[in-house]
């Protein structure tokens, strides 16, 4: 394992351990530096009340220059949050994990960010190509070029 | 009563001069690149050995990372070329030396 990812989140994984997630946030598994695993809650009101959903990031030897990749997991027991910019295999369409991410963001600065973008969800619907995109999508959403519709989410 | 010296060591610590003279603000770690999240006197994860071979950086937007840092985000297309803390386009700022005269404003 390239050093620059390993010595970088070792470091976030320290810092989770030792101060927690932000609420709403729980760190499931981080046995390597490949693959990271969160539940992802909103707390409060909103569309999404009783439902905990699981957050899988990956990440390259370049992290953090290049981005995490970010997706919800889809399994036999979880859906994807239904959201107009999340597709119902789990991939998300927000910028700062394509176009407007920076190396200084990290996991929880992600996971936050997801989070509020649930949370300030105004109608539960998948984004209007849904199903052709979940056709043809890669499986890593990284290689996707998403168009960002620019509104506020 | 008369005293010989037989052994002393003289101990120097060194810091970057990156203009935040504030030591109460500085924690215990002291102020870390915002990339790779090693403290300034520590060098990039590249490196082996802090100090000149691994300087900082100093943006005009008043923004300081380790040098390879930010040159390795800069080298990438995603970078558009822009300070990761404000995504300003980056600028490298001259390195001001005579920061720590006073201001005599007569």
């Amino acid at each position: 394992m390239a050093s620059i990812s390993a010595r970088r989140l070792r470091k976030e994984l320290n810092e989770i351990n030792v101060e927690g997630c932000p609420a709403g946030i729980k760190l499931l598994s981080a046995d390597n530096f490949d693959t990271w695993l969160f539940s992802i809650e909103v707390l409060g009101e909103s569309l999404y009340q009783g439902e905990v959903f699981k957050l899988m990031f990956r990440f390259d030897a370049n992290y953090p220059i290049s981005a995490p990749a970010v997706q919800f997991v889809v399994d036999e027991t979880r859906g994807a949050p239904i959201h107009p910019h999340i597709y119902s295999n789990g991939h998300i369409c927000a910028s700062i994990l394509g176009t407007e991410w920076s190396p200084v963001l990290s996991v929880s600065a992600v996971c936050v960010t997801l989070q509020s973008m649930l949370a300030s969800c105004k109608v539960k619907e998948r984004p209007v190509d849904n199903d052709r995109y979940v056709r043809t999508a890669p499986d890593n959403p990284k290689k996707t070029r998403f168009q960002y519709d620019g509104d506020t989410v | 009563m008369k005293v010989h010296v037989k052994h002393w060591s003289a101990v120097a610590q060194w810091r970057w001069n990156t203009g935040n003279n504030n030591d109460a603000a500085a924690d215990d770690e002291g102020d870390v690149c915002g990339i790779c999240r090693i403290p300034y006197e520590g060098c990039c994860p590249a490196c082996k050995m802090p100090g000149d071979d691994c300087p900082l950086i100093w943006g005009q937007c008043s923004h300081v990372f380790h040098m390879h840092c930010l040159l390795k985000w800069l080298g990438t297309p995603a970078s558009k070329q822009q300070c990761p803390m404000d995504r300003r386009p980056w600028v490298t700022a001259e390195r001001k030396v005579n920061n720590n005269v006073g201001n005599a404003a007569c």
